[in-house]
């Protein structure tokens, strides 16, 4: 009953699929049925439904679902049983091309159908995730289009010129090469099974009719080289196939060039170590890793390794993506938080509170020479008359009779003396601060002789130093240089300061002349 | 034609062989020994005056201290004076006893000296010292001031209470006085030269402060050279 629903899938026109027919829909449940459960019993878990339930009220999206439930763990059964098939087979021979139905198109010309090819391969390429889905989304459409289809675009094909089956071939060309690369890295892919499983009733079919045969054109395909149709052939016999579980339906000369395009490359090394020896696979690898370092050592370093690296020499902004480690020569900031505000506002209440506050306080400087006995200007009236005063005048030079220091004046600088050693022992005795003993002037005259003339009768050893301070000796101020130490802008200095001090002497010499005056009588 | 005479007269009476006679070589005549001259004899005997004017604001000073400028003059310069009212003058004479003619000059200038503002005191120096001065100057001659400028400069030369003009006085040992715009000096010649320095310059402008300083130097010299 389902293969008649099949049948007569097949045969109605395309043209009636494009409106909703209860009848067709009928059939088309009927097939999925058949279909559900023809692959059951293959199905190596327990399968949830034996029957696929597809009645009237059943949607379109119910019963996908139920197929679904169905081939999940079906098809990587099918996925494991090829590989054992694959590793199995040797053959050379090239398969019959099987018939298959064809999907027909709308322009029957080869270019087209390389159009179409390289447009899966790249809706495949764009949606391989959603491939799966897609694909067995597509699975009832093409169930149902089958029949469409078929009557179509009979004119271009013939037994050799598959549409559809050149479609699926390219599909499959396209997920082996992806499966290819991923083969290398040890994963597998579903979707590429599901693609080749796109029209589940075929696929299997064609499997179970073709078998071992089919995965020899697969390896035929992959390892296949310029000899093999032209030219002598190559040991075959040791390249493994390392294609997954694709089908190969056909080979077509176009298709396969295309396809060796793309995946000639990738099959070269692999089939060449896959044979070496584990003392040869890690030689190898280490050659290689050699090499790479060679190659490096051989290339301009990174600019992270060379030396002394200026803003130059680097990509811009290039130190901002490094670790760089330096030196901090500075202490860092310090961090402002509530204690840190907390405890410096505590420390100043205590200060305050105690009264000890770091306040500077100005250090006396001692004076070097004792202070000019500065005359204070009297203003007010002289007591003494003129007379009295050059009088007293008189007295001083003419009879040398010193002045009479008053009683009282004696009284006082002795009571200073005595108070001011006083106050300076009890300076010394009631702080810290370093009060030097007060210079007391003494006029006393002192010769430049050397020191230990002066402290010492039997000099054992003479020493240069004199008894006056250099200062003393040589009164000059600033940078006293010598003739030769001098600039020229200094020469011409001092030059011009000499002939300013020669006229301004000149001037007052002019000036002191006893210049010829009258006297009131006009005698000069 | 006299002196000759007289030398001759001298001679005849000092040397008994006439100065013809060569017969005694070894004898030479006595030198004459002349008696020094009296001041009258020194301009023959004639007695000089000095006459001093007495301005009107000096008439009861004068009045007061009469008897102090009197007595030095009379006593110990030996000069006679005398004070004419109607004429408004104060008149010196020598008398013949006045030892040297100087004192007469030396007096003139005491009363004037006093007639000029200067005190007894002060004056009286110019008695006992030789080289002491007076020196008097008018504001005008060193800066043309008018009004209240001129004011102003008069109260900066004396200062609050005299005390600038004190200063001055007590630091170069001179007495100024100020008579509005007539300034007089009395002291010695240096002293004169830097007071009066200090007075210009009050009067051209500079603070009294600027001044001090420079008689603070001026004043440690000059009591240095002591």
């Amino acid at each position: 009953m389902g293969k008649e629903a099949l049948d007569r899938l097949r045969k109605t026109e395309p043209a009636e699929y494009l409106s909703p027919s209860s009848e067709l829909s009928r059939l088309a449940r009927a097939a999925s049925s058949h279909l559900y459960s023809s692959l059951v019993p293959f199905c190596p878990t327990k399968p949830p439904l034996h029957q696929l339930l597809s009645e009237e009220s059943f949607d379109a999206e119910q019963i996908w679902s139920q197929i679904d439930l169905l081939s999940k763990p079906l098809l990587p059964f099918l996925r494991r049983h090829l590989a054992r098939l694959e590793k199995q087979s040797n053959l050379h021979s090239f398969l019959p091309r099987p018939t298959l139905k064809s999907t027909a198109t709308e322009d029957g010309d080869e270019e087209k159908e390389e159009e179409l090819y390289s447009e899966e391969l790249e809706l495949e390429l764009d949606d391989e995730e959603e491939e799966e889905k897609g694909d067995e989304d597509e699975e009832n459409e093409e169930e149902k289009d089958e029949d469409e289809e078929e009557g179509e675009a009979k004119g271009v094909e013939d037994k050799f010129l598959k549409i559809k089956e050149l479609e699926k071939f390219l599909e499959d060309g396209e997920a082996k090469e992806y499966g290819l690369s991923v083969q290398n890295n040890k994963i597998d892919l579903d979707d590429k099974d599901n693609e080749s499983n796109d029209d589940e009733e075929d696929a299997f079919d064609l499997e179970d009719l073709d078998g071992d045969s089919e995965e020899e054109v697969a390896n035929e395909m992959e390892n296949a080289r310029y000899e093999d149709f032209f030219g002598r052939q190559s040991n075959k016999g040791a390249q493994k196939k390392s294609s997954s579980k694709k089908v190969k339906f056909d080979d077509r000369p176009q298709v396969k060039e295309i396809e060796y395009q793309e995946s000639d490359d990738e099959n070269e090394n692999e089939n060449d170590e896959n044979n070496l020896s584990t003392h040869e696979k890690e030689s190898a690898k280490l050659r290689s890793t050699i090499e790479e370092m060679e190659r490096a050592n051989l290339e301009p370093k990174s600019w992270t390794m060379i030396g002394e690296v200026t803003a130059g020499k680097r990509p811009v902004n290039s130190a901002l993506e490094v670790d760089l480690d330096f030196e901090h020569n500075v202490k860092p900031a310090p961090v402002i938080t509530e204690e840190v505000t907390a405890s410096l506002e505590e420390l100043i209440k205590k200060r305050i509170i105690d009264g000890q506050f770091d306040d500077v306080q100005r250090a006396l400087t001692l004076p070097t020479k004792a202070p000019r006995e500065s005359k204070e200007l009297d203003e007010s009236k002289s007591k003494k008359g003129l007379a009295e005063i050059y009088e007293e005048e008189y007295a001083q030079t003419a009879m040398h009779a010193t002045a009479p220091i008053s009683v009282s004046d004696e009284l006082k600088k002795e009571a200073e003396m005595l108070f001011k050693k006083i106050c300076s022992k009890l300076d010394a005795l009631s702080h810290f601060h370093f009060a030097p003993k007060p210079v007391i002037e003494d006029m006393s005259i002192q010769a430049n002789v050397p020191a230990l003339a002066m402290e010492e009768i039997a000099p054992i050893a003479v020493s240069d130093a004199a008894m006056l301070a250099p200062e003393e000796i040589f009164q000059g101020k600033g940078d006293i240089k010598e003739e030769r130490e001098l600039s020229r802008s200094d020469r011409k200095r001092r030059r011009a300061n000499k002939k300013r001090r020669f006229k301004t002497d000149t001037v007052k010499r002019a000036a002191k002349k006893p210049r010829p005056t009258t006297d009131a009588n006009g005698k000069s | 034609m006299e002196l000759p005479a007289s030398s001759a007269a001298m001679e005849t009476e000092a040397n008994g062989p006439p100065p013809s006679s060569a017969v005694a070589p070894s004898a030479a005549p006595p030198k004459p020994l002349f008696q020094a001259l009296k001041p009258h004899e020194m301009s023959d005997g004639k007695i000089q005056f000095r006459k001093v004017p007495v301005p009107p604001n000096r008439f009861a000073p004068l009045k007061k201290n009469w008897m102090e400028i009197y007595t030095p003059i009379y006593e110990q310069m030996k000069v006679d004076i005398r004070m004419n009212l109607k004429a408004k003058r104060v008149e010196l004479k020598t008398r013949h006893d006045t030892p040297d003619v100087s004192h007469l000059q030396k007096c003139a200038d005491f009363v004037n000296a006093f007639m000029l503002g200067f005190d007894i005191c002060d004056a009286l120096a110019l008695l006992r010292l030789d080289d002491l001065y007076v020196d008097s100057f008018e504001i005008k001659d060193v800066k043309t001031l008018r009004g209240e400028h001129l004011s102003r400069a008069i109260g900066r030369l004396s200062g609050k209470g005299g005390k600038t003009k004190f200063a001055i006085e007590n630091s170069t040992r001179t007495r100024i006085v100020i008579a509005d715009t007539k300034i007089h000096i009395l002291g010695s010649f240096v002293n004169i030269k830097v007071a009066r320095d200090s007075l210009c310059s009050l009067i051209l402008g500079s603070p009294a402060g600027k001044v001090y300083s420079k008689l603070r130097a001026v004043s440690a010299r000059l009591a240095e050279q002591y």
